[in-house]
């Protein structure tokens, strides 16, 4: 029971308390580029969810098999884990061109766009290095915690982005100051829907 | 020298890289809660972003375009790395504030992006303009929204231990400022100020030229 309820909170202190985009600002280029439509912000929070998965797994493992153990782990994570990722997006590219099509078309042209996407490199960092983030949690994350805590941040990430993608479909509509229409609009609505945010890490007490 | 001078400004005014192409906007919001921090995020930008602008124009011929991204991405890495360890070791209490936003400027959208658009294809010269004038567009952003939220937030702005600027002791700053939506809203602001800027000096050319085929017109 104890077991389950430290990944519960693990899952949801990522996903909501500790909410990647509006909490922590990691990864607001795919928040105010893609959120101006809710069918490229569902594409890209599927991406988001898929990639970072996959990539941190492969740097959780990369780190604790390789790097931890040549003692180069300080000094070589960056280019490492930036390399580990750009190769992987490349791969689950070609191999999702090949099996699945359907697929591969609504998730396609957000590919690349993820490997410079700050959010997939902190996140896999996050799970990897012990206490690099300084937050009231535990670190030094086994497998299985760093599985559940980059799946919660992930779904944290398309959540956000796809109520914002949402309010923003609202605002088109809405009756705004003329100086303030389009972009400087955006960024008020992220900071008031970051308030909401706010309140909820008081709310779970943490 | 002119031409250089024109790349070298429109990284400051029409394609500074926040306020109007709006990338690289994470590491803003996040280290703008401290001058300092947002002073040497600024350095780091801009050494950063000089440095991978020369040394991929530097390369422009040799590296084939299939694999250029990666290249790219290396030779990025390297240079963050240089910064990371060396904040480190000489300002470990900057390093302490700015903690992750160092390793993630690899990821900063503005350093990729300029590489991809603009060295990989100039001559190695006006890189270093676009370079500058991009990374000091950056930094004045940045330094600027970090001094209102500061001053604002807790009534004074201390650099490197000294108190340069602050409000009488009676002010009690709005916490909101610090936290997180302050950020995004008074960002807001900016931008919307930054447009109106913007657009009133495209009006001034546009009447500028207007006047002068005019003239021409009528002189012919």
């Amino acid at each position: 029971m104890e077991i389950f309820q430290h990944f519960a909170l693990l899952l949801i202190g990522g996903a909501l308390v500790n909410n990647i985009l509006l909490t922590r600002f990691i990864g607001l280029c795919p928040f105010f580029g893609v959120s101006s439509s809710m069918e490229t912000s569902f594409g890209m929070a599927g991406a988001v969810v898929f990639v970072m998965t996959l990539a941190s797994s492969a740097t959780w493992v990369f780190y604790n098999v390789l790097l931890e153990p040549l003692g180069v782990g300080e000094f070589l994570y960056i280019p490492a884990f930036i390399l580990v990722i750009a190769a992987l997006v490349q791969f689950v590219e070609m191999y999702l061109k090949k099996a699945s099509p359907g697929l591969y078309r609504s998730l396609g042209i957000f590919l690349p766009l993820i490997t410079t996407n700050c959010a997939v490199l902190a996140t896999a960092t996050e799970a990897v290095k012990p206490g690099f983030f300084k937050m009231n949690m535990a670190y030094g994350f086994g497998f299985g915690e760093a599985l559940v805590y980059t799946v919660g941040v992930a779904l944290g990430f398309g959540f956000a982005l796809m109520s914002f993608a949402a309010l923003r479909d609202r605002l088109e509509v809405a009756p705004v100051p003329n100086a303030m229409k389009g972009t400087p609009m955006a960024f008020v609505t992220a900071g008031l829907l970051s308030l909401g945010y706010i309140g909820l890490g008081s709310w779970f007490g943490l | 020298m002119s031409e250089w001078f024109s790349v070298f400004k429109r990284g400051l005014s029409v394609d500074n890289p926040l306020t109007v192409l709006m990338i690289g906007l994470c590491a803003t919001l996040a280290v703008s809660t401290k001058f300092e921090g947002a002073f040497f995020m600024g350095l780091a930008v801009i050494f950063v972003l000089t440095m991978s602008a020369i040394l991929v124009s530097f390369l422009r011929h040799v590296v084939p375009e299939k694999v250029r991204i990666p290249v790219f991405i290396v030779i990025i890495a390297s240079f963050v790395t240089i910064v990371d360890l060396m904040m480190k070791a000489f300002l470990p209490t900057v390093y302490d504030f700015l903690g992750v936003w160092i390793p993630l400027i690899v990821v900063n959208c503005i350093i990729l992006g300029r590489a991809e658009a603009f060295s990989y294809h100039k001559p190695v010269k006006l890189a270093i303009a676009d370079g500058l004038g991009m990374g000091i567009g950056f930094s004045a952003v940045i330094v600027v929204l970090a001094s209102i939220r500061e001053l604002l937030g807790s009534g004074q702005i201390v650099f490197l231990g000294t108190k340069i600027i602050g409000f009488p002791a009676w002010y009690k700053g709005p916490n909101i400022v610090l936290l997180f939506p302050g950020a995004f809203i008074i960002f807001g602001f900016m931008v919307a100020g930054a447009m109106a800027l913007n657009r009133r000096m495209s009006a001034r050319q546009v009447q500028t030229s207007q006047r002068c085929t005019i003239e021409e017109g009528g002189g012919s």
